[in-house]
């Protein structure tokens, strides 16, 4: 689904089709060893999803750059063994789509270094790419590059959406599209399967660009297929 | 092997058996031995399994110490007592505990004091309260008789050195086993009595408890497989006076403010009429809202002020429910205890035979659901052995009157309904295997015998119990991961400790009552109260319930937090007490519609209204006025739509003011039976109707409504008994409480760890995770052991799927005929059906279909461009 011009919304990733870039957003790798290590024994189905996901998501797309747009991996006290294989195994996967990955800093990846060393990757506050500007979302950058851009992406938030009816209730993962100030606004959902997301209709945002979302759009994503469902202040309605 | 005691010793018999200090004490204390004793101490003195019912009050527990003090004195004056643990006791309250430990050393020093000089023998309790100190003294000198709880065994038994302390016991007692054995804590228990008897193969078990049944299988429960014992059958010693009160000549024609004005009027007088009185209401929000109550309504009888200076106000009047703290209850029970107040009221927590001093009369506001659990209440009053038991029960609707009616009939008729024992529970097995393998290597047929003994297990598939050591092993990971997950090692038919973590692991997350924390209830930041956790499963947008005596409708949830709005003035949809609500045992039930079943017969056979008044009055044992109100019950429903009784099961169909259609189904069978029948109902519609439908459960029967016209009776036809469990399968796959016991179940086999490494997790971090876990879990199989664990819960547990099939098979038998009726309005009998119970909504998609089903409805209401 084209979401703005340009952009193609797929799986959990966008895809910027005059720049070739593809960015994906919060995978969160290892997150199921960091319940464990909190004494919640969850089996792993992580990585496979993961991959299968990514795989999913770059196989129609003729990409140059791949964009994790921060918070590659979950990162919870000390990285095992496996978490540091998996991680550069997701990076080599990507690297098999692309000529060139950028990892954007996330407020959880505080040493992804000596990831991005091994594999020669680079690390960043932000990537711009044409009229995109690229970052995490946990705080507003401010330079010229950002001035100049007409749009933003953004990840960090996990944005999901419930539904309700009845007894049932039921939450998908979610885009959302608005404006932050005469800029278009696009946050990405989080392409970790563990966890549901955040709902957008009952919780405050974390991120300082989402101040008041009652106008952003809603895009849900279901297992083949996104939905678009209007803006955020009729769905509150609703519910 | 297991047999009823028919003939009581005589005193002459167990004076012989007596040591003379022992006989000295005894009846320096007591005029002569009271029947429990006269069945039971010889019993004990032989060191055979007994199982002694009795209510409260009766000399149970010292029937059971009597031998076993005589045998402690004895060695101890002949210098032959050992370092050693003698007997266990074990009850489900450390307030009982600490009761029974002053009821031992008082008698023991009066003995002394005899004798002149001291005995030497210790006695000690041990449960989650007592010090690492007093531990540590307890190891170098065990107490000859040690007094603890499930739980607190449980640990005793993985601990390395204290363990060396049990292999020689002679006695086990479990005291109050009635309340232990129909949930997993005795299910826990009897596992933990199979490790104690491996360590001391001699030891006999003596049970103690109140009224309860079939004693058989609780003997059985007791001992486990193979063993032999005998039942002592006392319950009804106590003479009884039982009486069922209307506030009113007619329930039906009276305003709900009117009836609770005459209800506490009498509540009052009957207080006023006795010395001390003790109250059930059967819910903790209706235990304060009761004292508050009779406390405003009658300030100066139940607020004692004593002129000053300095001037002194205290309460006549206490609650004790489970929500107070420790130091308020015990406040409330030692108050009791000193004849301080003049009235008590409790949920279910003052049921079990904590000291309470001298009652005299127990009133029962609403119905008590069982026969036994009306017997355990009533007991509580005329403490003393040949007391009579006075107990009144008030009730407030016509099915209540009714329902009580017949359970009073029971209770006079020495009817007992039968209660529930949970059978092969994988996550109480988990639980213990673990702890066996802390304890030591062990081959793993040897647990598989062990387990095998206990009455809770005795049914155990192989392929089950392998599973469940698979799942301790971590097998159900790839072999890289297992490591995480395994928690003992699994080789060569053998089984141990994984690392020296599992040891803290176990002890610091053992036992199978799971935290439930109460929801709080917010209106803004404000906090007004709390709400059960499974009252808030059930709540929906717009709901209107009462708290504390304001109402307010319900918004949303966040996890542990309900966000409400005040709605003055609105007419609450939904009861707020049901979470809590017991449900009708099946026995009752099936008692209730025999009467039913009765009265129709009188009404189609003509029968004048004296002459049906007059068989009601014989056959209920109530008054005039009662009978009268229960004969209008009934002749309103004959008239209108026939009676539905045991052979009779009437289906009513309505349209309420809205269109909205409705299918009552007057299932009598208790809210267990009816959650199952109504959900298999809901599923089959939804399959083969393709429609949405709500259903709403009581005990006297269920609905199930949707927009259009359903077809209902084609679809219960649909419903096989043989497919019955497969078809619950499905129907309570996205059920809240499947989600729910999965928590509690994942909580027991310790798949999510409650305290780990020194933190406690909160049930709002349960939650979460447990939802991460079960979807984790389902793509490993739907029969995951610990799922498949849940999942036996809610059908066998929580709901009644086996009396359920029964109900089903009568029907295809045509031994149940069904009839379908049309009424403009509901039945009588349907009244309650359609205003009280809880609603569930079974739905037919699957999630990517509702996503979908929502986008539409987006669509339609607000118009969007695609």
């Amino acid at each position: 689904m084209e979401i703005i011009n340009g952009v193609e919304a797929k799986s959990f990733g966008l895809y910027l089709k005059k720049e070739k870039v593809a960015v994906i957003s919060d995978l969160h790798i290892g997150f199921e060893e960091a319940l464990n290590k909190q004494g919640i024994l969850v089996p792993r189905f992580q990585f496979e999803d993961l991959t299968n996901e990514l795989k999913k998501f770059l196989k129609d797309f003729e990409t140059k750059i791949v964009v994790v747009n921060g918070d590659l991996k979950h990162e919870f006290g000390t990285i095992s063994e496996t978490e540091w294989r998996q991680t550069l195994q997701i990076i080599d996967l990507l690297m098999g789509y692309c000529e060139k990955i950028v990892l954007i800093k996330g407020n959880h990846d505080t040493i992804i270094g000596p990831i991005a060393n091994k594999r020669n990757v680079e690390v960043k506050d932000y990537f711009v790419a044409g009229e995109f500007f690229i970052c995490h979302g946990d705080k507003i950058l401010k330079n010229k590059e950002f001035d100049k851009a007409k749009n933003v992406i953004i990840g960090h938030e996990h944005p999901a959406v419930s539904f309700r009816e009845g007894g049932r209730s039921e939450t998908y993962k979610c885009f959302l599209k608005g404006k932050f100030k005469n800029k278009n606004l696009i946050v990405l959902p989080s392409m970790n399967f563990v966890t549901e997301g955040t709902n957008i209709l009952r919780e405050q945002p974390l991120s300082p660009f989402l101040k008041n979302i009652d106008d952003f759009e809603v895009y849900a994503i279901s297992e083949d297929e996104i939905l678009d469902f209007g803006k955020i202040k009729n769905l509150k309605t609703l519910s | 092997m297991i047999r009823l005691k028919e003939e009581p010793n005589s005193e002459q018999e167990i004076r012989r058996v007596l040591h003379p200090l022992v006989s000295q004490w005894f009846f320096s204390k007591f005029k002569e031995f009271s029947l429990p004793q006269l069945f039971g101490v010889l019993e004990i003195h032989s060191r055979n399994n007994i199982l002694v019912s009795a209510p409260t009050g009766s000399t149970k527990t010292l029937t059971a110490f009597l031998s076993i003090l005589n045998e402690l004195i004895d060695a101890s004056k002949k210098g032959i007592l050992q370092d050693k643990i003698y007997c266990v006791y074990i009850s489900p309250l450390k307030a009982l505990n600490n009761d029974i430990l002053k009821n031992l050393i008082e008698p023991l020093g009066e003995m002394e004091k005899i004798n002149g000089e001291e005995l030497g023998i210790r006695v000690a309790v041990r449960t989650g309260d007592t010090s690492t100190y007093e531990k540590s003294k307890m190891l170098h000198r065990p107490p000859h008789i040690l007094i603890t709880t499930p739980e607190s065994l449980a640990i005793a038994l993985s601990s390395i050195k204290f363990k060396e302390h049990l292999t020689n016991v002679d006695w086990c007692i479990i005291d109050e086993i009635h309340a232990l054995a129909e949930n997993k804590r005795g299910v826990h228990l009897s596992l933990s009595m199979e490790r104690l008897q491996r360590l001391s193969q001699g030891m006999c078990r003596v049970g103690l408890s109140a009224t309860i049944a079939p004693l058989m299988e609780v003997a059985n429960f007791l001992v486990g497989e193979g063993r032999t014992c005998k039942i002592v059958d006392v319950q009804f010693l106590k003479k009884l006076d039982l009486k069922v009160i209307s506030p009113v000549p007619d329930l039906i024609e009276i305003s709900y403010e009117e009836l609770n004005k005459k209800m506490y009027t009498i509540l009052d007088e009957l207080i006023q009429q006795h010395k001390t009185t003790l109250i059930f209401t059967n819910t903790r929000s209706g235990t304060e809202r009761v004292v508050h109550h009779l406390k405003t309504k009658f300030p100066k009888k139940y607020t004692l002020i004593e002129e000053g200076p300095p001037t002194k106000v205290s309460s006549l009047i206490g609650a004790h429910h489970g929500s107070l703290s420790k130091e308020l209850r015990l406040q409330v029970e030692n108050a009791l205890k000193n004849g301080e107040l003049k009235a008590c009221v409790s949920s279910t927590s003052l049921e079990l035979g904590i000291d309470i001093g001298y009652i005299d009369l127990v009133v029962l506001l609403g119905s008590p659901k069982s026969v036994a659990r009306a017997m355990q209440r009533q007991g509580r009053s005329g403490h003393k052995l040949y007391d009579t038991t006075k107990g009144r029960i008030i009730v407030l609707d016509r099915d209540a009157l009714v329902e009580c009616s017949v359970l009073l009939k029971d209770a006079v008729e020495k009817k007992i309904d039968r209660i529930h024992i949970p059978t092969n529970c994988l996550d109480v097995l988990a639980q213990q295997i673990f702890g066996i393998a802390i304890e030591n290597s062990t081959s793993i047929e040897e647990i598989w015998n062990l387990a095998k003994k206990s009455y809770c297990f005795k049914n155990l598939k192989r392929k089950d119990f392998d599973e469940i050591i698979d799942y301790l092993a971590g097998e159900y990971t790839k072999l890289e991961d297992r490591y995480i997950y395994a928690k003992i090692w699994h080789k060569e038919g053998m089984i141990g400790r994984k690392s020296k973590m599992g040891r803290l692991i176990y002890m610091s997350n053992i036992g199978t009552i799971p935290d439930e924390t109460g929801v709080k209830v917010k209106v803004g930041e404000q906090t007004i109260g709390t709400i059960d956790e499974g009252f808030l499963e059930k709540l929906r947008r717009g709901d209107i319930f009462v708290l504390g005596g304001d109402v307010y409708e319900f918004k949303f949830a966040r996890g542990m937090v309900a966000q409400v709005g005040a709605a003055a003035g609105k007419t609450p949809t939904v009861p707020s007490w049901w979470s809590e609500m017991l449900p009708l045992s099946f026995d009752l039930a099936m008692d209730i519609q025999r009467f039913r079943k009765l009265m129709a017969e009188k009404f189609g056979h003509n029968k004048t209204e004296k002459e049906i008044l007059e068989f009601i009055n014989q056959y209920l044992y109530v008054d005039d006025l009662a009978a009268k109100a229960v004969y209008n019950y009934f002749k309103e429903q004959y008239k209108m739509i026939g009676i539905p009784s045991e052979n009779n099961l009437i289906i009513e169909q309505y349209t309420d003011e809205k269109g909205k259609k409705f299918a009552i189904f007057h299932t009598l069978f208790g809210r267990r039976v009816n959650d199952v029948l109504s959900r298999a109902l809901a599923f089959a519609i939804s399959r083969s109707q393709h429609k949405d439908v709500e259903i709403r459960v009581t005990d006297n029967g269920f609905y199930v409504s949707a927009e259009k016209k359903l077809q209902v009776l084609q679809a219960f036809k649909l419903i096989k008994p043989q497919e019955l469990e497969q078809i619950l399968q499905l129907a309570i796959r996205d059920s809240e409480i499947l989600r729910r016991r999965f928590r509690h179940c994942a909580g027991r086999a310790m798949m999510i760890l409650r305290s780990y490494k020194g933190k406690k997790k909160g049930v709002g971090r349960q939650q979460v995770s447990s939802m991460l876990l079960l979807n984790a879990v389902r793509r490993i199989s739907e029969d995951f052991p610990i799922l498949k664990e849940a999942k036996r819960e809610v059908l066998e547990d929580a709901m009644d799927i086996v009396n359920a099939k029964k109900v089903l098979e009568m029907i295809t038998e045509n031994k149940i005929a069904i009839k379908e009726v049309e009424t403009l309005i509901p039945s009588p009998f349907a009244f309650n059906i359609v205003l009280e119970g809880y609603t569930d909504i079974m739905k037919i998609d699957d999630k990517q279909e509702f996503l979908r089903k929502m986008h539409t409805l987006v669509l339609a209401k607000i118009g969007i461009k695609g």
